[in-house]
């Protein structure tokens, strides 16, 4: 299952000419990565040394820009929303997620149907599930704070407190995470001999110690992968906060993307933008690499 | 013991159906809504249309550009897909079937743009796509969508290759065919389930997409449906129907595609979303 694991390809069949074969395969998506992501990323990398805005891109002005940044407290506000929104995030979707499929991988009847049923959430467009959230959470007679005041406590204002906010953009990162979470576990789960459990049950092991002995030894690879994959995601989340929030009320929901998004398009301040983006690609690469490391590990 | 596990099952039944509608409400009100006229959304508590009426739709039909919007979509999810189940196969088989290390090193590095923050290119690509006049229309978003999707079809591609015997395509080349010829001629043709993951990752990362949608699409005949919509709701914040209207429309090709490529879509992801 290692990602690292390049399968032993056959050896050319003549050794001495180069063989070009594999070259003209990958030329297509070379082409594209190329343009797309690496030229980019180089001309990303010196706007952030530069002056001047999205119309116009000024001369170079050294590590100015990050300099600005680091002094900014916006920039460190934004940098703690995005650790506590992957923090929350992945730890939520990871324990639905962990539950439902535990739950569905039993016996039960219409497992198609739930199977498929409790991935809504995770194919539908960012737009639509926000819509959706929206109704629920917009105001003071919205359905969910009718259901809180009708269990006697008052209604919450969701989106116009910064810790509402925050509650509210964790639950639907959540609630639009879990399902991969879920469908990720599943199949690690379904490799169990489910004979093992009857064994344990009969030497006198109860649920917790199966769970631990059985479970999760056999869930614990995926498990680590599907943490860093979705801590990774979680930085990278425009549509959730956006579309939701904005970033706000103030600063309260901005996390780097946003801010990074904010100053370059909307402030148009590129050099700043592009330094927010190089320091979110730094962060996001030591959480990649972490990855890997795992991976060869495993 | 029988009996006793006749109970436990009916229980866990029951309490999935719960979990289930608990966890769909947000969707399962907002079709509701979309039934119901706007007066009635504002004061009525009922979850229930007490009124069913198509108003919302027939005013998303009439007065707004739903349907260019959704024409848009349609386009770019359509190219998005094709070219990016195309250009992935032959790089997933490469991947999958030859070795150097620039080969290696090329798929390592495709494991490391799928962590990128995508805002990055965004902002050069921007000023680039202004000078090229790619800016507002709909071949920037084809081409970044085929591109950014392009790491992780790709690793796909070569999981679903690598399960295929090898033996295959000795036997072709025994018979003639040179690499190329193989591919397209025995690979391709029993590679049916590969492709469909594929596709439908595909599919629904181009039609679902906001982000770069939102910074390339910026006048209203050229949007695709997500962009339409949040600007929409920031125009008529008030017009709820219409909102939830468009909304659910625009499930409508999620949900079907999907119910046609299920079972790959959870097969893709248990192998291929988990490993790349």
């Amino acid at each position: 299952m290692s990602l690292l694991n390049i399968s032993k390809a056959e050896k050319p069949l003549n050794r001495r000419k180069i063989d070009w074969a594999p070259y003209n395969f990958l030329l297509p998506s070379l082409i594209l990565i190329a343009m797309i992501n690496l030229y980019p990323l180089i001309v990303g990398v010196m706007y952030s040394l530069q002056d001047g805005t999205l119309i116009q891109p000024g001369d170079f002005a050294g590590i100015q820009n990050y300099i600005d940044l680091f002094r900014m407290s916006e920039f460190y506000n934004s940098l703690y929303f995005s650790a506590v929104f992957a923090f929350f995030g992945v730890i939520g979707s990871y324990l639905a997620g962990l539950g439902l499929a535990v739950l569905i991988n039993k016996d039960v009847w219409l497992k198609g149907f739930f199977r498929v049923a409790l991935l809504v959430p995770w194919i539908i467009p960012s737009i639509v599930s926000i819509v959706g959230w929206r109704w629920l959470i917009a105001d003071e007679n919205a359905l969910l704070n009718e259901i809180i005041t009708f269990f006697g406590f008052s209604s919450i204002n969701f989106l116009g407190t910064e810790g509402g906010a925050i509650f509210s953009v964790i639950l639907i990162k959540i609630w639009r995470s879990f399902p991969f979470m879920m469908v990720s576990i599943l199949a690690a789960l379904q490799t169990i001999n489910n004979d093992l459990y009857e064994a344990a049950t009969i030497d006198g092991a109860n649920r917790w110690k199966s769970f631990l002995h059985i479970t999760w030894p056999s869930i614990k690879g995926i498990s680590v992968v599907c943490w860093i994959l979705m801590t990774i995601w979680s930085f990278n989340d425009f549509d959730t906060i956006w579309l939701l929030t904005q970033g706000g009320p103030i600063n309260a929901t901005e996390n780097l993307i946003v801010l990074a998004y904010n100053y370059t398009f909307i402030k148009s301040e590129l050099g700043i933008g592009s330094s927010i983006a190089i320091v979110s690609l730094i962060i996001l690469m030591g959480l990649a690499y972490l990855m890997l490391r795992f991976q060869e590990e495993d | 013991m029988k009996k006793h596990k006749g109970i436990r099952k009916t229980i866990l039944f029951f309490s999935l159906i719960v979990i289930t509608f608990l966890i769909n409400l947000p969707i399962i009100t907002m079709i509701l809504n979309s039934f119901k006229s706007n007066s009635e959304m504002r004061t009525s508590t009922h979850i229930l249309p007490q009124n069913f009426t198509l108003e919302n739709y027939l005013h998303l039909h009439t007065q707004t550009m739903f349907w260019t919007q959704f024409k848009n979509s349609v386009i770019v999810t359509f190219w998005g897909t094709l070219l990016s189940i195309i250009v992935a196969a032959f790089a997933g088989f490469a991947i999958s079937r030859f070795r150097s290390t620039f080969i290696s090193i090329y798929s390592k590095s495709l494991l490391m743009l799928q962590m990128f923050p995508i805002i990055l290119v965004l902002i050069p690509l921007f000023i680039m796509f202004r000078h090229l006049e790619l800016i507002n229309t709909l071949y920037s978003v084809i081409i970044l969508y085929v591109t950014l999707h392009l790491p992780f079809a790709i690793w796909m591609y070569k999981g679903y290759f690598d399960s295929i015997p090898r033996e295959l395509e000795e036997a072709a080349r025994i018979d003639g065919c040179n690499r190329f010829q193989t591919f397209i001629k025995i690979i391709l043709p029993i590679s049916g389930p590969g492709i469909a993951a594929v596709a439908i990752f595909s599919f629904l990362f181009s039609f679902n997409e906001y982000l770069i949608a939102n910074i390339f699409l910026k006048t209203e005949d050229v949007m695709t449906i997500p962009v339409g919509i949040q600007l929409f709701m920031q125009q008529y914040s008030s017009d709820w129907g219409s909102i939830t209207a468009a909304a659910t429309l625009t499930m409508v090709p999620v949900f079907l595609f999907f119910l046609f490529v299920q079972k790959y879509f959870i097969a893709g992801s248990a192998a291929g979303a988990v490993k790349g």
